[in-house]
């Protein structure tokens, strides 16, 4: 069972890294946030293998939903692309 | 023709992978598969009477009855930082001059299958959040986490809607905020409640009742999750109808008051 975890843990880690790679390099910075919140959601999983149900209760309420909202809000209120 | 984003991504990738095989090859970081001391000193005061332990937190779940009872204090002042970081936002968007009812936009929302499925989600939300809530001494979960996932119901309500519908319903600023604040000073009645009777600042049992009518309390850590519960969902609610004011009615609110300096 232990190798189970193991493997959905290292597949999610990589998931997550992949998110947040698309993230910093991405210019679109809504499809930024979208990453973003792709690479909270494979967090999330991580910590529920890990077993710390309480950390990803609060953790995926504030890094998917009020986080995203906050930069969302954040971005209409500035322009939308990153300028090199 | 294959981008670098992508290439650099796979070389990442590969290390990766390459890297955690050598680690287990190697066995350097065994997993842990004993409890630890540390954690069966809270396994063994948290809950359960046996022995010489006569006097427990009355929660089952571990994780809360640290966070609320034996490292109550930390937590305390977490909430009153929280306090004022969202009364920090608040005071750098707030709105005097403008006139908010004035300039009411005509906004149509999002598509039908958005609002309908919004309707359903937020009934939802709310009672998944209440019950990560007022479960918080049973199962995993308490106030922090209930209150942040009762946020989501009304950001997606403004989202799909608009804020004008919120506010039509009754759920302004100044109710938001009153909600919060008053849930706030009830926490500290809590804690100061012990203080004044006798016992120390924050003691949980056995100055609350453990059980009420035959139903696990745990004594003051279902009050302070509930409180939790509020405050932070009404906080976070708040945060969101100031952010969502569009940017016109700061530039009328600018205006007045340059008009005012002369």
């Amino acid at each position: 069972m232990i190798i189970l975890h193991l493997i959905m843990l290292l597949v999610s880690s990589i998931l997550g890294l992949f998110f947040a790679y698309m993230a910093i390099t991405e210019k679109d910075l809504l499809k930024a946030i979208g990453f973003s919140a792709g690479q909270s959601v494979a967090y999330s999983l991580i910590f529920y293998i890990l077993m710390a149900p309480d950390v990803l209760l609060a953790y995926i309420a504030v890094s998917v939903g009020v986080y995203t909202a906050l930069l969302v809000f954040t971005v209409s209120k500035t322009t939308r692309y990153e300028e090199d | 023709m294959i981008s670098l984003r992508i290439l650099v991504f796979l070389i990442m990738f590969s290390s990766i992978i390459f890297s955690s095989i050598i680690l287990t090859i190697l066995d350097i970081f065994p997993p842990q598969k004993d409890v630890r001391p540390l954690g069966k000193y809270y396994l063994n005061y948290s809950y359960f009477e046996h022995g010489n332990i006569t006097r427990t937190a009355k929660s089952p779940e571990a994780v809360t009855a640290i966070v609320w009872d034996y490292r109550g204090l930390d937590t305390l002042f977490e909430t009153t930082v929280f306090f004022l970081a969202v009364m920090g936002g608040l005071t750098l968007f707030r709105v005097e001059k403008a006139d908010l009812s004035k300039t009411r936009i005509k906004y149509i929302g999002m598509t039908m299958i958005v609002k309908q499925a919004t309707k359903i989600l937020a009934v939802l939300i709310i009672a998944v959040s209440a019950s990560i809530a007022l479960h918080g001494h049973l199962t995993p979960g308490g106030g922090f986490q209930g209150g942040t996932a009762l946020a989501i119901a009304p950001l997606l309500v403004l989202a799909a809607y608009s804020k004008y519908i919120l506010e039509e319903h009754g759920l302004t600023y100044l109710k938001a905020i009153l909600i919060r604040s008053i849930s706030l000073s009830m926490i500290w009645i809590v804690v100061l409640m012990p203080a004044l009777n006798g016992y120390n600042l924050m003691q949980n049992q056995p100055f609350y009742p453990g059980e009420i009518f035959n139903q696990l309390i745990s004594g003051s850590l279902f009050f302070y999750n509930l409180l939790e519960y509020l405050a932070i969902g009404m906080g976070f609610t708040a945060v969101f109808l100031y952010l969502s004011i569009p940017e016109k009615i700061y530039l009328e609110e600018l205006r007045s008051i340059e008009s005012e300096k002369g």
